[in-house]
């Protein structure tokens, strides 16, 4: 039993080291792929294939977590007489929490899949050794490209979110629950504030590069047969979903310090 | 246009042959695979390295271009030890090799003219996109296959993706051409036109030529020099000749394709159809 914890421990360690190393070669080869324009068609490529062809997903995760929102809580607000808050409620919380968090699960499952399956494919049919046996970075080549991809386009993609989020939310709450429009969008525009969107936007770069090594990483390291490349998109969604919640999590607590320190400072400027 | 797209990394020959392997001891957990192993390679030359499946070819092969890295020992380049370089200073000498992959490793994603030009990509800064057009296809005519430029690796044959793969390994005109199982996979005659590409691309480029195979019509046609690995050791290394005649019971059981005794032994004591507990017949 103890032999079996050691042995994982160890394990986890080890894992822990070479995805370190990994994210450092990424971000060394990230830096110098900015500098050389002759990369820019890979960033691009991957820009559309993560960024565009994410929007109609990313936008439905926001539409339903607006619309859910404002049913659930019609109830509790109702109650109170404060039906009117709604719009505050809702509002709030997509562009704070629920857009960014479950538009980044949604890439994560998404993008994230498509990553580990494609990286790891090549992987196993020695195209990655094959990059390398030509005098080839393939983390310069494969992974930097993806990674810069994906910090742009998810900020992006989580406005995306955002709008549909609110979108959602004022649909259910005005037309289906006759809650007063103009009371509704009073109430948000005095609720929410700039530093609320800008941190749930702050959140996607944070989001886009973890889904993004973690996937790659994954690709990168997969065992051999179709069996490894399934077992290897497995982790990679499970790590990146456990990361975006960690990174949430501690983001919040960061922000929520610097607000506190200097968001009543800002009359002063 | 050989001039212009030349390496610019060059390096002058040993002579203790272009490539050398010392004392190279190469292990995956507790399955010793390579056992003190060393080897040098004649330049000019076409080298065989064969053996069972299981035995270490590929990881041998993988040793000289250091896509593994010695668990103990030294790899040499022109005299050059390049086992302990990091990968940047690899991939200026990487650029001396081509390398051709078991299955091909072709990049699904990239026409074949695409996957050709790769290599020049990387390393080469291309204005002229008629002469790199005429390049490709020369590698492809040199392989026999001008024309397929636009087709992707889905749309080709298992022989044709090798061939494609081979113009791609020889696109930067290397001095070493590693193969890896080049007619694996392929019937007789598709392996007989791979085992002519060989000859000739050694010919025209005098590249040095290692390659690793357990097809013995392919290794007698091709090889100079063959070696043969056993239990992670060389058993044999010599010329055709010296290889047919081999006193080993190892390497004659090897190269005349036979089941060695115990085996037959343990084939013949194990359980057939007849003695199973269920027949395909119960279940009509």
């Amino acid at each position: 039993m103890i032999d079996m914890v050691g042995a994982k421990t160890i394990d986890g360690i080890n894992n822990m080291g070479r995805f370190a190393r990994f994210a450092w070669h990424t971000l060394i080869a990230s830096l110098r792929s900015c500098a050389r324009v002759h990369t820019y068609p890979l960033i691009w490529t991957q820009m559309n294939i993560i960024g565009v062809r994410s929007v109609p997903v990313v936008m439905i995760t926001g539409a339903f977590v607006g619309m859910t929102l404002a049913i659930q809580a019609y109830g509790q607000l109702a109650g109170m007489g404060l039906e009117e808050y709604l719009g505050s409620l809702i509002n709030i919380s997509v562009v704070k929490e629920l857009g960014p968090v479950l538009a980044a699960v949604m890439l994560a499952g998404r993008i994230g899949g498509a990553l580990t399956a494609e990286l790891g494919t090549m992987n196993v049919t020695e195209q990655i050794d094959a990059i390398r046996s030509m005098g080839t970075d393939p983390i310069r080549y494969l992974v930097a490209p993806r990674i810069l991809a994906c910090l742009l386009l998810t900020p992006i993609l989580i406005i995306f979110a955002d709008l549909m989020g609110i979108v959602g939310g004022y649909l259910v709450s005005v037309v289906h629950l006759n809650i007063n429009a103009r009371a509704y969008w009073s109430h948000s525009a005095n609720a929410v504030e700039l530093w609320d969107v800008s941190v749930g936007v702050v959140k996607g770069l944070f989001f886009g590069v973890a889904i993004a090594a973690i996937s790659c990483y994954k690709g990168f390291t997969c065992k051999e047969g179709a069996q490894g490349v399934g077992q290897a998109c497995t982790e990679a969604f499970v790590a990146s979903f456990i990361s975006i919640l960690a990174l949430d999590f501690a983001l919040v607590v960061i922000f929520r310090s610097i607000y506190d320190t200097f968001w009543p400072l800002r009359s002063l400027v | 246009m050989k001039k212009k797209y030349e390496k610019k990394f060059d390096l002058k020959t040993s002579p203790n042959g272009i490539l050398e392997i010392r004392n190279l001891t190469k292990n995956f957990g507790t399955n010793l695979v390579l056992d003190n192993i060393s080897l040098k390679i004649e330049e000019g030359k076409t080298t065989v390295v064969i053996g069972p499946s299981g035995c270490g070819k590929t990881v041998l092969v993988k040793h000289l271009i250091v896509l593994l890295r010695p668990n103990s020992g030294e790899v040499f380049f022109k005299n050059r030890r390049i086992d302990n370089l990091n990968e940047n200073e690899l991939n200026k000498i990487r650029t001396h090799y081509g390398f051709l992959f078991q299955g091909g490793a072709l990049f699904d994603s990239l026409s074949v003219l695409e996957n050709i030009i790769f290599p020049l990509r990387q390393h080469c800064k291309i204005t002229n996109w008629r002469e790199v057009e005429e390049l490709v296809k020369a590698k492809l005519s040199m392989v026999g296959l001008d024309g397929f430029q636009n087709y992707y690796p889905s749309n080709l044959s298992g022989g044709q993706r090798k061939r494609v793969a081979l113009a791609r390994a020889i696109a930067l005109n290397p001095e070493i051409i590693l193969y890896d199982e080049p007619t694996t996979g392929l019937d007789p005659i598709r392996s007989d036109i791979i085992s002519e590409l060989i000859l000739k691309l050694q010919r025209e480029l005098d590249a040095t030529t290692i390659v690793v195979t357990h097809d013995m019509a392919s290794a007698y046609k091709i090889a100079d020099r063959i070696i043969m690995l056993h239990n992670g050791k060389i058993v044999a290394d010599g010329d055709t000749d010296h290889i047919r005649k081999h006193p080993h019971p190892v390497v004659q059981q090897f190269i005349q394709g036979q089941v060695s005794e115990d085996d037959l032994a343990v084939l013949r004591m194990s359980g057939t159809i007849s003695t199973a507990q269920f027949l395909p017949r119960d279940f009509e």
